[in-house]
């Protein structure tokens, strides 16, 4: 900020700034490569490189994609899934004695068909004005479920004459087709960038309420930029399908964590404004050559998800190397704070006098203004949390319609319940995290190392769990520490360290359980989930007073307020004297902790831990977060909506477990319950 | 305790390794066949049971002078497993060992593979590519003997339950659908709720929950799972039912569920309810974690010129209450005489496999399935 760059200064360093953050992701991608051609036994040929560019593809294109959706701001949780529907369509569709089949006819098709779906998100997202990542969700899921519609397992077969074409060469020996058609998009994306929609997307993505006040029409922008993204999904579909010369309905969804971490490794900034799609590219081939280093190293099995997180953590590190990354600035303050204290003049050491200024008491009587009733006071809280409360009923009451026993049979209640509190005490810790504009990834695998690590100190013995629960509660904290100061004083994205971390704590599951992890939970601990007080199991009482006390934290304690604050603003909260750093570590330890609670009361669920009990609650816990009115940018949010949240999804799929419809239909129904919950949801126009 | 059993195993790993550094100069690493196991996603009980067999097989006195293996994780994602196949082919692989996950995506990258000469066998899953070997069971007659087996308890009528696999994966379809087609059959079964699985106890937990809660047992007459026996069992004893109440349920072949197979009063070491012998009316049947070392021990049989089939069609491992038996030690020759359920304080893991035993592997047993060890 002090010092502008002078205009007479080399404008080639002013380019090489402002596209810091795709050299140095081609710069670690480089290192990387030469590191294999370094450490495997033969010099890289052509065919390698042919291989590592066909290999990288399908993520690169779709990274693409995910980077406009982020460039404006947004997010989009339906890129693997449409991956999966290309590729099925195709897959059904296409005759495979067809050896002329146009490769230029179904590559429109799939791009067709993710522009459709993009144009389905952009649609409530831009229009409705609902949250991008819980329309993404639900689309998801109902994507997921026409997938299985059209092809129910794997099979289908792709015209030979897409392999040929996409998988070939562009220029024999010099130039394998899938850099071509990477780079074609690029060029697409170049041109797009310099017309007056490129200038608006990234308007949108710094300040959408700038951009409006500038005359961008944002909602088209959205709407746009969701179909753009859609169609780089659809040809992502198409390579993926001339890869492989079939179909598969489970293809691409994997591919959806991957390419959050490529689009943060190539230099682009969740939140928007910042970045670009050739970083993306890049970055997804860093992440794909992480598998040849791991053979050429050949680093073992139980350790490859530790080392894959710590290669995703260095290379994103390596990217933030400057005088102005956070580290470099942490290590100032430090400095700073050293001499200050050597000099006498650290706040702390000064004399705790009351040195603020004597202002006059305000003489007018107190309480002339009548105070708002309690209906206005928390209007707000309201409106985001009812909609989820009003489609939890009507579930209830279609569950009672349709299958019977439910309103009036306290069974069905207990089991609500118990099943609800795992999300309820993950929504506590995500919410919070969300409140603050962070996300963990790491809720998987601190669930199951938790209740791993407990199953196997307990081994039955109630005695044991004196002492384990405790221990195992201070691992999560620790791990939630280690989450937080990677956060605050490496500076990292939330969302790169902790599913970094995920994969850190998922190697040590394995190494410490040896792949079987024995133990089992105690009669008391079991008794806790699974025993009856009355009609009720002992956890529903525990949840009545979880529930006051995750309120009582967010919302009557200075660390609540600290978290809203932080969520609207880190610079103002600064500003007003937070301690935005300490605070945001004391928020990922709470996340922490909320699953390692989680990990434990699932041993006493099931009597025992599994590895990977933890693999289905990392979506759910965000979506309930958002369902319940939380904004997913931050300081927007309430415990008791995101608890409404949690009562519609466990109440949902309660109702459609006890169906015989065929999971495909059930997939499909719960995305669109979900998203006609929050429908009502929209924000007011501005 | 599991800490000083790994400084233990640490120890004996370097003195081993001392030995072979020892023995490889006269031995010389050359005339080993390089082989390359790519495995799926580990974290499950199953895999890493399987990666533990596989391990175990390639440190048999038998396989160590023969086999150089590294074993390689690609997770969930199917590109991620054709870029790693590739990077083996490059890295010189004789053999490709490949736990698939997808039967077909991974088709073109095999051809090549084929193509320059490696042998590959996939197990568990098939691929569908004509140049692999595929090491599998028939999804379709598990599916099939043991819905016939619940018929034929169930006499031909009731309402039963369904725990079904990982939706849009060929196992998955494969049973279900023979499932459904013996149970169309009887026109007096009827399927009153259905529910996904996951492969999973825990999730099979949280499925049953959700059905119970509209549905009270007494209301439902039988189950068929691919995997959620003991958990049903365990949850059914939890609602106050005895063990002469409990359902009849075909399923899967956790040591949990076949524990409970066993007569009331059985003697049986570390039993605690529920993973304790409770007379559970059962069909056991499971994919066996074993296959993925049969397969290693196949490659290596073709990588010497002997002839291997394409298609290895693994016998069924069913186990009824007819055949439950309970192992003392776990070893193959033990197993070989009949036993096939594991003491609860050798194997503490109630949803661990206990489909371990082949005819064709003597070299590996429970310590294998256990901790990696082959059998002396």
């Amino acid at each position: 900020m002090k010092a502008a760059p002078s205009s007479s200064g080399a404008p080639v360093g002013r380019l090489l700034a402002r596209h810091r953050g795709v050299l140095i992701a081609a710069i670690v991608f480089l290192v990387l490569l030469g590191t294999v051609d370094l450490i495997s036994a033969g010099p890289l040929t052509y065919f390698d490189i042919a291989f590592l560019s066909s290999g990288g593809a399908t993520s690169a294109l779709a990274a693409i994609g995910q980077t406009i959706v982020i460039l404006s701001g947004g997010f989009d949780l339906s890129a693997g899934a449409v991956i999966s529907l290309v590729n099925v369509v195709l897959a059904r569709s296409m005759d495979p004695m067809d050896m002329e089949a146009s490769v230029v006819l179904w590559t429109a098709v799939g791009i067709g068909i993710g522009m459709l779906t993009g144009a389905f998100n952009g649609f409530f997202i831009a229009f409705l004005r609902l949250q991008p990542i819980v329309v993404t969700l639900s689309t998801m899921f109902i994507i997921q479920g026409v997938t299985l519609l059209v092809m129910d397992k794997p099979g289908g077969a792709v015209a030979p004459s897409l392999g040929t074409f996409y998988l070939g060469d562009a220029v024999t020996g010099w130039l394998p087709m899938p850099l071509v058609v990477i780079g074609v998009v690029l060029l697409a994306w170049l041109w797009l960038k310099n017309t007056r929609l490129g200038t608006a997307i990234y308007a949108v993505g710094s300040d959408a309420d700038a951009a409006a006040a500038a005359g961008v029409r944002v909602a088209w922008v959205r709407f746009l930029v969701y179909v753009i993204a859609g169609g780089c999904y659809g040809l992502a579909g198409v390579f993926i399908s001339a890869q492989t010369g079939s179909g598969d309905p489970l293809v691409g969804n994997p591919l959806l964590l991957a390419m959050f971490a490529a689009v943060v490794v190539g230099g682009t900034r969740l939140g928007g404004g910042r970045g670009g799609p050739l970083g993306s590219a890049i970055g997804a081939y860093i992440l794909m050559i992480v598998v040849n280093i791991l053979l050429v190293l050949n680093v073992s099995a139980y350790y490859s998800t530790i080392a894959e997180g710590a290669i995703l953590i260095l290379a994103v590190l390596a990217g933030s190397v400057s005088r102005q990354s956070v580290l470099a600035r942490q290590l100032r303050m430090l400095g700073t704070r050293l001499s200050a204290r050597q000099a006498g003049t650290l706040v702390s050491q000064l004399r705790q006098d009351d040195r603020r200024l004597a202002l006059q008491r305000d003489a007018r009587p107190r309480g002339a203004a009548e105070r708002p009733s309690l209906f206005v006071r928390n209007a707000e809280i309201l409106r985001y949390a009812l909609p989820a409360y009003i489609c939890f009923v009507i579930v209830v009451v279609v569950t009672q319609a349709w299958l019977g026993g439910a309103i009036l049979n306290p069974g069905y209640w207990n089991s609500l319940i118990v099943l609800s509190c795992f999300l309820a005490i993950l929504a506590l810790g995500q919410g919070t995290v969300i409140l603050t504009g962070g996300l963990d990834l790491s809720v998987p695998w601190t669930i199951g190392l938790c209740g791993i690590i407990l199953a196997g100190m307990v081994k039955g013995s109630d005695a044991a769990l004196l002492y384990a629960l405790p221990a195992v509660l201070l691992l999560a904290c620790v791990i939630g520490l280690v989450n937080g100061l990677g956060i605050v004083f490496l500076g990292l994205s939330p969302i790169v360290m902790t599913l970094a971390t995920n994969g850190l704590l998922q190697g040590a599951a394995l190494l410490y359980s040896n792949g079987t992890p024995d133990g089992f939970s105690s009669p008391m601990l079991r008794w806790f989930m699974t025993g009856k007080i009355g009609v009720f199991a002992p956890v529903v009482l525990f949840m009545a007073l979880f529930v006051i006390a995750a309120v009582t934290l967010l919302g009557r304690t200075p660390f609540g307020r600290r978290v809203y604050g932080i969520g609207n603003g880190v610079r103002a909260a600064e500003l007003s004297g937070i301690a935005v750093g300490r605070t945001l570590v004391l928020v990922y330890m709470l996340s922490a902790l909320c699953s390692g609670l989680v990990g434990v009361l699932l041993t006493g669920f099931s009597g025992q831990a599994s590895l990977g009990m933890g693999d289905d609650y990392l979506l759910p816990s965000i979506a309930v977060v958002v369902v319940g009115g939380a904004l997913i940018t931050g300081g927007r949010g309430h415990y008791l909506g995101m608890l409404g949240g949690v009562l519609l999804l466990t109440g949902l799929q309660t109702l459609l477990a006890g169906t015989t419809l065929p999971y495909a239909t059930r997939a499909i129904l719960f995305g669109l319950v979900v998203l006609g919950a929050v429908i009502a949801l929209r924000d007011k126009k501005t | 305790m599991r800490f000083l059993k790994g400084l233990k195993s640490l120890a004996a790993c370097t003195a081993l390794a001392a030995g072979i550094m020892a023995a490889g100069n006269t031995a010389g690493a050359a005339d080993k066949h390089k082989i390359f196991l790519s495995m799926s996603y580990i974290g499950n009980d199953w895999q890493a049971e399987a990666a533990n067999m596989v391990k175990a097989m390639a440190a048999h006195k038998s396989m160590v002078d023969k086999v150089d293996l590294q074993v390689q994780v690609a997770g969930p994602n199917a590109q991620r497993q054709i870029q790693q196949i590739n990077a083996m082919v490059q890295a010189g692989a004789e053999a490709i060992v490949i736990y698939p996950i997808s039967p077909t995506a991974l088709n073109s990258v095999i051809k090549n593979a084929c193509d320059k000469g490696v042998k590959i066998f996939a197990y568990d899953g098939d691929i569908s590519e004509p140049c692999a070997h595929n090491i599998s069971i028939d999804q379709t007659e598990a599916g099939r003997v043991t819905a016939e087996w619940l018929a034929q308890k169930l006499n031909g009528k009731g309402d039963i339950v369904m725990i079904t696999g990982v939706p849009g994966t060929s196992v998955d379809d494969l049973r279900t659908k023979a499932a459904k087609d013996v149970f169309a059959k009887y026109p007096d079964i009827k399927i009153v709720g259905e529910a996904v699985g996951m492969w999973s106890q825990a999730v099979a937990r949280t499925e049953l929950s959700k059905i119970t809660a509209t549905r009270s047992w007494d209301q439902i007459n039988g189950l068929w799972t691919q995997v959620g026996c003991y958990t049903a069992n365990a949850m059914q004893l939890e609602s106050g039912k005895t063990p002469e109440q409990l359902l009849p349920c075909a399923g899967e072949g956790s040591n949990g569920g076949r524990i409970q197979m066993l007569p009331v009063g059985t003697e049986v070491e570390g039993a605690a309810s529920p993973y304790a012998p409770l007379g559970a009316q059962r069909i056991s049947y499971a994919s066996p974690p074993y296959s993925g070392a049969l397969a290693l021990k196949l490659a290596v049989a073709a990588l010497e010129g002997q002839d291997v089939p394409k298609r290895v069609t693994l016998p069924l491992p069913i186990v009824t209450n007819e055949t439950v038996k309970l192992c003392n030690e776990g070893t193959w020759e033990e197993m070989k005489a009949g036993c096939n359920a594991f003491l609860p304080s050798l194997v503490s893991n109630p949803g661990w496999f206990g489909s371990i035993f082949s005819e064709q592997t003597p070299e590996i047993g429970l310590a294998a399935a256990l901790v990696g060890q082959p059998e002396p």
